[in-house]
């Protein structure tokens, strides 16, 4: 079933430990893992990226094949890349990198390397998930600390591929930078879709169908949709059963379709949006009664900005 | 020491916070069952409160709830000073219930017996697989209200959005205002006069003047009551 939440905050606060709060109120949707998603101070120049080793004793290697290809793609380092302490078999590694000539690329050139997959890579955008809930994978990897503008989360319940991190929400969209998805459904025409955005290129980390949902809306938005078109063309085009928010370097898109099963709660409040599968979510933020807006019919479709109204983007 | 308080004689106090729901539920039971009134303070939207209730005391919850409040009762009254999310008194099979805000997905969903009252507006599936009973929405009704009705009514003060009485058995679905659409194999009657009375009655008991609406009465076409292959169209939904 899954839940999932998402969070604007125009004082470009303390998001990631709003977000941490949203999804471990939610942990009974899904215990199996949980992702966060926080877009974190915007860069002029260069990009953050987060990665997945399988393989943490292979960790120096792997960064050193890393800085390698950035070398190759006219990029290097800004500052040592850094990773958890969580002593698991896999690790999340964490690094600053200038320009790329080529981001799909240097994607690709990376994640030929055994094992390794990156979760995300944009100017503000950074991916954490792992398997547990969400106070676990906060415990292991500091989401609570991070600051931002907005910020989305996934707690999962696996019913269409394996546990693990990489299967986790949210997902990047490979390799269009600050874009990812959180999503609650399923696709039924997902290998349809798959196929065709192969032949077109894409390439896709995951054997997931909200994964499909970030790059297909990525690729209407560099085919020169805006974020509500590509939403709204969603809901003709994806067939299935999905609330899902999608993630940008300016706020959270969200679409429903036509069935419009999967619940969605959110707060509008001068600080900020919060938006939530079930709205005692939204309380752990808003303590005192306030109003809720249940987005509880068909084909609905949103935008938050990050900023606040009435400030340019 | 977080167990109830007793304010006056029959009063009785319960703080939900971010307390175990089995336990602040025994203690909202064991108060109604004994005929008391107990007040809810902080409910911050939890689900399953006050479930299964049975006796004839009352709860009062200062603030929204979550889920599947009153669901499964025989028994009991409640009163939420705020809105409520999905089930809102699903299974219910007596008792009442009354949502002073707007109220999520499938009020009432397969109640058998008893009365919602919404005051607000209610989400869709209003009414879904009810098999008696009564559930008053003063605003509107979200879309598919009334979905495979066994039987009671639904009664809209306000506007249906869409699909209503998609598929109904024998229940019914009134509305005072407009239908946007009607489900499938549902119909449109011009209810008697001995019902509207009988409405009027229901909704005059809950404190709402019901007299010189236009009452439009969904009922099923009853084409779907026995498979015909011809019809196959209709049976597939989508």
């Amino acid at each position: 079933m899954c839940g999932i939440s998402g969070r604007v905050r125009y004082d470009s606060g303390t998001v990631g430990s709003d977000i941490v709060e949203l999804a471990a109120c939610m942990r009974h949707r899904g215990p199996d893992s949980t992702g966060f998603a926080v877009y974190g101070p915007r860069r002029e120049r260069g990009y953050v990226v987060r990665g997945f080793l399988a393989h943490r004793p292979a960790l120096d290697a792997a960064l050193e094949s890393a800085k390698g290809a950035l070398e190759v793609h006219g990029s290097r380092l800004l500052g040592e890349p850094t990773w958890d302490e969580s002593g698991q078999p896999h690790v999340l590694f964490r690094m600053e990198i200038d320009e790329l000539d080529d981001v799909a690329g240097w994607v690709n050139d990376v994640e030929s390397l055994e094992g390794v997959e990156l979760l995300s890579l944009g100017r503000s955008l950074e991916i954490v998930k792992d398997v547990g809930d969400a106070r676990d994978v906060d415990a292991k990897h500091g989401v609570s600390r991070m600051r931002g503008t907005h910020a989305l989360s996934n707690m999962r319940l696996a019913t269409e591929s394996l546990v693990s991190p990489v299967a986790s929400h949210p997902f990047w969209a490979r390799p269009f930078p600050d874009v990812c998805i959180v999503h609650n459904g399923q696709l039924t025409n997902y290998y349809t879709w798959r196929r065709r955005l192969e032949r077109a290129g894409y390439r896709f980390g995951s054997d997931n169908d909200s994964e499909l949902i970030a790059v297909w809306n990525s690729v209407q938005m560099a085919d020169g949709l805006s974020l509500e078109e590509s939403l709204v063309r969603s809901q003709q085009e994806l067939d299935g059963v999905f609330t899902y928010l999608l993630g940008t370097a300016d706020g959270i898109g969200m679409a429903k379709d036509r069935w419009a099963i999967k619940a969605l709660a959110v707060v509008d409040q001068p600080d900020g949006i919060a938006i939530a599968t079930e709205e005692q979510a939204l309380r752990t933020l808003y303590v005192d009664e306030v109003d809720v807006i249940n987005y509880d019919g068909p084909l609905l479709t949103e935008v938050w900005q990050a900023s606040a109204k009435g400030e340019a983007a | 020491m977080t167990g109830p308080v007793a304010q006056a004689l029959d009063v009785v106090t319960v703080k939900a916070g971010d307390r175990p729901i089995r336990e602040v539920n025994a203690e909202i039971r064991a108060a109604v069952s004994a005929g008391q009134r107990v007040e809810v303070l902080s409910p911050l939207s939890r689900h399953n409160l006050a479930v299964g209730l049975t006796g004839t005391g009352e709860v009062i919850f200062k603030g929204s709830v979550g889920y599947y409040c009153g669901g499964l009762s025989d028994g009991g009254s409640i009163v939420v000073e705020g809105n409520s999310g999905w089930g809102t008194g699903e299974g219910l099979a007596s008792g009442t219930i009354t949502v002073q805000g707007n109220a999520g997905m499938s009020v009432g969903a397969a109640m058998r017996g008893g009365n919602i009252h919404v005051r607000g507006n209610a989400g869709p599936r209003c009414g879904v697989a009810q098999k008696a009973g009564a559930i008053v929405v003063e605003g509107n009704v979200g879309y598919s209200t009334g979905f495979m009705g066994h039987g009671g009514r639904v009664i809209c003060l306000g506007d249906a959005i869409g699909s209503v009485g998609d598929s109904l058995w024998e229940g019914t679905v009134w509305v005072a205002g407009e239908i946007h659409t009607l489900g499938i194999d549902a119909k449109v009657v011009t209810p008697a006069a001995d019902e509207v009375a009988e409405v009027e009655a229901l909704l005059a008991g809950l404190g709402v003047d019901g007299s010189g609406r236009d009452w439009k009465q969904v009922v099923s076409g009853q084409k779907l009551w026995y498979f015909e292959a011809r019809d196959a169209k209709k049976w597939l939904m989508i």
